[in-house]
Formats: C-alpha cells, sequence, structure tokens
C-alpha cells in the first residue's frame, strides 16, 4: 500500500489572472464597432458621431485654437476654485482639528451648509458675484472647501495619540505638534479629499460654464448642444473625461510625491 | 316594409357618409410648446378643424423649442409647432431631413411677441437704441436662439458688427429676467410676459419690440421626414390646420375681441393654464391661410451661416416644402 | 542625575466616568547611573507611573523631583515606547533628529548627533529608510537612538522589547546593556517581565496589581557585565524566584479576578 500521489494542486480555484490585452482589446473593439455602426449610416451622425469624426472635430478645434481657449479657460477656473478653495479647507480643517473653540464654533456651521448641493447655489451666487468670472471660481472653490474641511479635520483628530504623546515627552510644544504631526497625519486624508473635490470641481465647472460662460469646456458642451453640433458636443464630453483622468494621475502623482512613505 | 326601407336608407346612409369621409380618427403626434403662441393648434383640436379632415391630434407638451425639432428629426413626433433655431437648421445641415411646412407665427408689427428691454437706469441716462448699447451686455436664452436672431439682424440693421455688444447666454428667460433685475446684465433680448413683468415692475424700459422693427418668421409647423411621405395624412392634416388658422386669424388677428375671440383665449387657457390676461398679450400673429413668409427661411439660413453657427449652407428645397399647404388649399374657398 | 518620586498618587476618570485609582502613595528614587526596573503585572499603573515622570501625566497627589544639574541641550528625560511611537513620514535620521530639534540644537550638530546614535544603535546605512521599511526590532533601535539622541539625564523605558519576538528581545537586551555600560545613563524600565528585570536592573521595584504600590524593592547582586550565558546560571534562578514568590499570589488573585 505505499503508492505515491502527488501533493493536492488547489492553486486553480485561487487563481485569478490578469488579461491585460483583452483589456485593451474589449476598449478597442468597442470603438471599431461604434465606427463601424455609424459608417453604415443607418444612424444618422447627428444622433451618434462617430469615433474618427470626434476626433477630427478635436483635431480641427484644436488647430483653429478655439481647443486651447476653451480648455485654458476652463483650466484657470478650475486651478483658482480648487486652489482656494483647498487652501481655505485645509486651513479650517486643521484650526477645526486641533484648537477646540474652532471645532465647536465651525463644526455646527461646516455641518448645516455642507449638505446643500452648490449648484443650487448657483443663481444665488450669480445674484451675489455677477455673472463674470467671480461666480464660477465660487461655486467651484465652495464645492472643494467642504470636503477639504472635513476630511482635513477629520485626519486631524484621528492622528495616533501615541505620536502626539511621544512628540510631546521630547517637549513639542502646539505649533510643533501641528506642524509635525498632525499635518502629515493628516496628509492622506488630505489627498483623499483633493481627489473626491476635483471630481466635485469638474462637475460645477461644467454648471457654471453652463450660464453666462463665452468659453469653457462646459459653455462648449452647451454651445454645441444649442446648435445640434453632436461631434463637438462629444469632443466637450471627451475633453472633460480626459480632465477628469489627468486631475486624478496628477494627484496621485503629487500624493506618492508628498507621501513617500505610504508607497513600499 | 317602410320601416325596413327606412333602416336600409339609414344603413346606406351611414356607411356611405363613413366611406366618404377620410378614414376616421387618424392619430397624428403633434409637439408643441404649452404657451399662448400654440393657441392656433388647441383651437384646430377644440374647435373640430382637424376632426372634421380625419386627424386627431395627439398633444405633445415641450419646455423649450428646440427640443421639439430633435423629437421631430428622431421621429418621435410626426409634427411639430416650433421657433427656428440654428440647432434646428443644424439637424437638417447634419443629414436628417426635417420639413418646414408652414408659418406659426411671425414677429410682426404691432404684435409684441418678443422684445429688447433695457434697464431702466440707463435708459433714464438716455440710452435710447440699440447704437447706445454698444460694448453692452445683453442677456439672451442661449446662443443660436431666436433671441440670439433678433439681437443679431437688429444689430445688422443699425449697421453694428455681432462684436459690438456682448451676448450673455443664462439659458432661460427667467434667469434672463432676474440678471437684469439684479443689474448684472444692461439689457435684455426677451419675451412675454416678461416683458410687460419687467416693465411694471420698473426694471426695465422696452427699446425696440422686435416685429415693429424686424418682421420675420420666428415659429412655423414641422412635419417629420417619414410623415411628410404619408402624403395623404400629411394633407389632411394641413386642410385642418389652414382652417385652424383662418378661425384663428380672423378672431384674433384681424379683431381682436368679440365672443369667439374671446373663446380662443378659454381654450387656450385650459390647454396652458395661464391668466387670461397674460393670454391676450401673447397672441402671435400668423399668416390666415399659413404661408411662410416668402425667402425668409432662406434669409435665416444664410445669416446663420455667415455667422458660423450653421455649418453648411441650407437650400430651401432641403428644409421647405409648402406643397402641402398648396394641395390642401386647392379644396378650399 | 536622580529621581526621586514621593508618594505619588494617580486616580482617573475611565469611559463611564467611574474613578479609577492606578497608583497609591508611590515612593522610590533612583540614583545616578542606576538602571532600575519597574515591575508588576498588567495594569499596575507602572506605565502611568513613567508617563508622570515623563511629565506626559498629571499625578492626583505626590511629587517627582529630578535631582542633579542638567547641561546644555540636554533633555530631562526622554522615553522609548512599547510601540515604538516612529513618525512614520520619517526616515530614520530625521526620527532620530526629532528630540533635538525641538531642544533647539541646530542643524549641523542635529544631523551630527543623530549619526552618532544611529551608530552606536547599529542602524548605520538605514538612515533614510522608512519605519514601514524596518523590522520591528530595527524599528525600535530608531526608538532607542531617538531618546539617547536628546543626551537625556534620565531615559524611561516602557515595556520597550515586549512587542518583539523572543530572539529579537534577548538580543535587543544585550545591546541596551552593553549602551548603558557606554553612556551610564540613569534608566528606569517598566517590564512586567521578572527575567528581563533581573537580567538588566540593579534594583527591581514591585509593584502591586491596581492600584499600584510599591510592594517590595529587591536588589540584583548580579556581576555586571551580564552577558546571555547568566540566565541559566542557578544565582539568576534564585533571584528570579525570589521576586516570583513575591508576587506570586498577587498574579493568582488578579487571573481569578480577571475570571
Amino acid at each position: 500500500m505505499s503508492t505515491r500521489i502527488p501533493a493536492p494542486d488547489r492553486t486553480r480555484a485561487l487563481e485569478r489572472r490578469d488579461h491585460p490585452a483583452l483589456r485593451v482589446a474589449a476598449l478597442v473593439a468597442l470603438l471599431v464597432l461604434w465606427e463601424l455602426l455609424t459608417r453604415t449610416g443607418r444612424i444618422p451622425a447627428l444622433f451618434l458621431p462617430s469615433p474618427l469624426g470626434v476626433i477630427n472635430a478635436g483635431v480641427e478645434m484644436a488647430r483653429s485654437g478655439e481647443l486651447a481657449t476653451h480648455v485654458a479657460t476652463s483650466l484657470r477656473r478650475i486651478a483658482l476654485g480648487f486652489g482656494l478653495g483647498a487652501l481655505g479647507g485645509v486651513s479650517v480643517g486643521l484650526v477645526t482639528g486641533f484648537w477646540s473653540v474652532a471645532e465647536a464654533v465651525g463644526n455646527p456651521l461646516i455641518a448645516a451648509t455642507f449638505p446643500i448641493p452648490k449648484i443650487a447655489l448657483l443663481p444665488l451666487l450669480i445674484l451675489w458675484l455677477g455673472i463674470g468670472e467671480a461666480s464660477k471660481v465660487a461655486v467651484i472653490m465652495l464645492g472643494v472647501f467642504f470636503p477639504m474641511a472635513i476630511n482635513t479635520h477629520t485626519g486631524v483628530r484621528t492622528a495616533d495619540p501615541l505620536l502626539i504623546r511621544a512628540a510631546a515627552s521630547f517637549g513639542a510644544g502646539r505649533v510643533s505638534l501641528v506642524r509635525k504631526v498632525l499635518l502629515p497625519s493628516a496628509l492622506p486624508m488630505i489627498f483623499a479629499g483633493l481627489k473626491l473635490g476635483a471630481g466635485t470641481a469638474l462637475l460645477l465647472l461644467v454648471a457654471a460654464e453652463m450660464i453666462a460662460a463665452n468659453a469653457g469646456i462646459g459653455f462648449l458642451i452647451l454651445h454645441a448642444q444649442n446648435l445640434m453640433e453632436t461631434t463637438k458636443l462629444m469632443v466637450g464630453i471627451v475633453l472633460l473625461s480626459l480632465l477628469g483622468v489627468a486631475s486624478h494621475w496628477l494627484l496621485v502623482r503629487l500624493e506618492r510625491a508628498a507621501l513617500p512613505w505610504k508607497t513600499p | 316594409m317602410p320601416r325596413r326601407l327606412a333602416a336600409l336608407l339609414v344603413a346606406v346612409l351611414v356607411w356611405g357618409g363613413v366611406s366618404e369621409a377620410p378614414a376616421q380618427g387618424q392619430k397624428v403626434k403633434l409637439g408643441v410648446l404649452r404657451l399662448t403662441s400654440s393657441a392656433v393648434l388647441f383651437v384646430g383640436a377644440e374647435k373640430g378643424y382637424f376632426k372634421e379632415f380625419g386627424i386627431e391630434p395627439e398633444f405633445v407638451f415641450f419646455e423649450a423649442a428646440q427640443p421639439i425639432a430633435v423629437a421631430i428629426a428622431s421621429g418621435d413626433l410626426e409634427v411639430g409647432a416650433t421657433g427656428l433655431t440654428a440647432g434646428l437648421y443644424n439637424i437638417v445641415a447634419g443629414g436628417v431631413p426635417i420639413w418646414i411646412v408652414a408659418d406659426k407665427g411671425r414677429e410682426w408689427p404691432d404684435h409684441n411677441l418678443t422684445a429688447l428691454v433695457v434697464r431702466k437706469d440707463l435708459y433714464d441716462a438716455g440710452v435710447r437704441t440699440l447704437r447706445d448699447l454698444k460694448g453692452k451686455k445683453i442677456g439672451v436664452t442661449q446662443i443660436g436662439s431666436t433671441f440670439h436672431y433678433n439681437v443679431g439682424r437688429l444689430l445688422e440693421k443699425e449697421g453694428m458688427a455681432p462684436g459690438e455688444v456682448e451676448l450673455v447666454p443664462l439659458q432661460s428667460l427667467g434667469a434672463v429676467a432676474d440678471a437684469l433685475t439684479a443689474k448684472r446684465l444692461d439689457a435684455v433680448a426677451t419675451a412675454e410676459p416678461f416683458v410687460s413683468r419687467l416693465e411694471t415692475s420698473g426694471v426695465g424700459v422696452t427699446l425696440i419690440r422686435t416685429g415693429d422693427s424686424l418682421p420675420w418668421q420666428i415659429a412655423v409647423m414641422l412635419y417629420a421626414d417619414r410623415f411628410a411621405r404619408d402624403r395623404a395624412r400629411a394633407v389632411a392634416f394641413m386642410k385642418g390646420y389652414v382652417k385652424a388658422s383662418r378661425h384663428y386669424f380672423d378672431s384674433v388677428v384681424k379683431r381682436r375681441a368679440g365672443p369667439e375671440y374671446d373663446e380662443i383665449v378659454a381654450i387656450t387657457a385650459t390647454y396652458t393654464g395661464a391668466r387670461p390676461e397674460l393670454i391676450r398679450r401673447g397672441f402671435p400673429y400668423q399668416d390666415r391661410d399659413g404661408r411662410l413668409m416668402p425667402g425668409d427661411i432662406g434669409r435665416q439660413t444664410a445669416w446663420w451661416f455667415a455667422q458660423g453657427l450653421v455649418k453648411a449652407p441650407i437650400p430651401d428645397r432641403d428644409i421647405v416644402d409648402e406643397s402641402f399647404l398648396r394641395e390642401a388649399l386647392k379644396g378650399m374657398p | 542625575m536622580r529621581v526621586v518620586a514621593e508618594r505619588v498618587s494617580k486616580t482617573y476618570a475611565d469611559r463611564l466616568g467611574q474613578p479609577v485609582e492606578a497608583l497609591r502613595d508611590v515612593s522610590l528614587a533612583v540614583d545616578a547611573e542606576e538602571f532600575v526596573a519597574l515591575l508588576g503585572p498588567s495594569g499596575c499603573g507602572k506605565s502611568t507611573f513613567l508617563n508622570i515622570v515623563a511629565g506626559l501625566l498629571r499625578p492626583s497627589a505626590g511629587d517627582v523631583f529630578l535631582e542633579g544639574a542638567l547641561r546644555p541641550a540636554q533633555s530631562a528625560t526622554a522615553m522609548v515606547f512599547q510601540e515604538f511611537a516612529l513618525l512614520p513620514w520619517r526616515t530614520v535620521q530625521a526620527n532620530v533628529e526629532f528630540g533635538l530639534e525641538e531642544l533647539g540644537v541646530c542643524a549641523r550638530e542635529r544631523v551630527a548627533r543623530a549619526r552618532d546614535y544611529i551608530a552606536l544603535t547599529g542602524l548605520a546605512g538605514f538612515e533614510a529608510k522608512y519605519p514601514h521599511q524596518l523590522s520591528g526590532g530595527m524599528r525600535q533601535r530608531v526608538g532607542i537612538a531617538r531618546a539617547l539622541a536628546v543626551d537625556p539625564a534620565v531615559l524611561l523605558m516602557d515595556e520597550p522589547f515586549s512587542a518583539l519576538d523572543a530572539q529579537t528581545r534577548q538580543l535587543m537586551q544585550e545591546e541596551l546593556l552593553l549602551i548603558w555600560e557606554r553612556t551610564r545613563k540613569t534608566i528606569l524600565y517598566v517590564t512586567h517581565n521578572i527575567q528581563e528585570a533581573v537580567y538588566l536592573a540593579d534594583r527591581v521595584v514591585v509593584l502591586s496589581r491596581r492600584p499600584g504600590r510599591v510592594l517590595a524593592t529587591v536588589p540584583v547582586e548580579l556581576d555586571r557585565p551580564r552577558v546571555e550565558a547568566l540566565l541559566g546560571t542557578p544565582e539568576f534562578a534564585a533571584a528570579v524566584e525570589r521576586i516570583w514568590s513575591l508576587i506570586k499570589g498577587e498574579a493568582r488573585r488578579a487571573l481569578e479576578e480577571a475570571q
């Protein structure tokens, strides 16, 4: 009865293979199918522009400088709104996170105003700040401010008390604690907030640019819709998604650079 | 025996009557705005003018003009009554046929449909003409809208370039009015009832009534391509429309008072839910026989094309088809 | 530098607001250059006592004094924590420099002093690593280097090796003794491990279970330098047995109470 059998191999059940080629192929197949579908002429380009048509329109707009104008305008609004909102949010979050008086004053205010959809404030902001740049930047700023303030606050409040005690045991004062322990502790949450805020900022950008704008990606989309230029509409949508992907990529890069201890 | 004969007679009469009239109760999907400007169609339905020709209009209500054109293009609607925008022309320029078949409202002297309203303080400071608005902000609903066309053509008439004022698109007439009230704009191109509302609240003063200065074919009846190919139904609908149009013209446009006028106000009120005094202010002018303003569609497409907002020139034969109207009028006195 | 605690008591409120007496009338002294182990069962308040000495907690009654003169750029106390408590976003070098920054030492001297203690604790070559890239033993070396770098008059160690595996713990204990021989710091070392206390300390102060009181102070009369071979000797076993007999009853009662 001394038979030899191989030790059972149960890895198959645990296996999960990655198919990178298939991922790309699926995407390409979708685009090709889409292109072919529009080529048959059964669906008018007015309702479903072809991928190549969209690319051509994009190239055409890039050549005429139209694209650059829209993108530059949107980027300026995003940069200003996002920058101011993030700066304000992080500052408020740090202050309320560390200083109990500020928390007592600030938290109920933030809790009360945070749930207001910022898009709903847009008409009001236009009445207060006018139809120019200020109202557009302000709505983006508000949209970014809240997630940043809340995340930073949470990040500070959830800082490891052991680290705070350790720092204090070496004689660290309040300023030192904020700068050297609380702020770095909150950084991962701050970056999570930035990524969240970037999505919100894009959404609000489009909403803001759909009112009283003469340039910008949101304007481009609405304008194309008004004029029934579906191909340009798609260019606008593609631009938006590219902007979304790019901003996320940039933030991930920035996060890696700022949080080297998080990457193995 | 006489009873049986009588019964037979009745049967023959009924049978004959049915066979002689066009097929009873053919439904036509008709897209309209829930506004006074659609009054003629409400009249057609309520007074039985469409039924007379075997057509049963099935109203589909819209909140904005452009979706009606889109629904016609996609075939979701068979007939539409809507304003002429750059977007509508671009549907045709994009290769999807839709047909302009009859008049449905014109900017016309002495009929205040839309107007250019200037802020009261600017008016008091001496702004009296479009030329005085050089460099100022004028609010419109959208780029490519009828309001954009109004301002653009009025500028042209004044010999001004389109860039000499700043057009600010605010999406809705309500937002346009609000922005003027908040003094974020210097003037607005708007329509009733906002014109009256801005004037009575002291916010603005009407500078130009578009119809007085620039008569044009602002609204039309549209046929979807498939409906246009269904010749018999398309002509039958048009017959009903012409009858409704004549009734509307005689009671509302020509007389502007009387029991028939009041009846149309009442009919419109039931369809739109608007107050009678607002309805009285909002009846647009249109041709008695539903004829389009000669050459005006070509003038519009050429202007939009010149502005770069319609991507290709559109010859009239690709978008205008008055043959249904001509055929319908043939059999009418 | 000498540490003197006089009748230190500590009562705090637990999560439900109930008062909990952690320490009662603890008096002890640690002489200059002496290595004292504070031994007691879990939850006897020995860490609380250490935190009071470090200035991180206020005693409810009694006082703690540090007797002696501080040199410039010298910290009175420095603490080594059980869970290391390294700043994860700082490299080894920067972690060791942390206390020096708070002392106001200039940048150039900080770098130099940190390098010395990194070398002393066997971390040379790891200066640029982040804590998460190090093993537990290496992390605690950083913790020790950080504490030593501020040249503390008294070194406070709160079960510094209890989170390490047995082999690493043994090696670290030996290294600690080597470092102590060289630096002659006054050390107050908290542990619940009798062997560790006997192996390391000149004197073992035994605390009762809560509320912590001083049960006994037992001098350890084993020769120095002590090496691993000592652990197998009858003298060592006898010293351990003496302390164990003191706290056996306490430990059993604690176990019964827990059940």
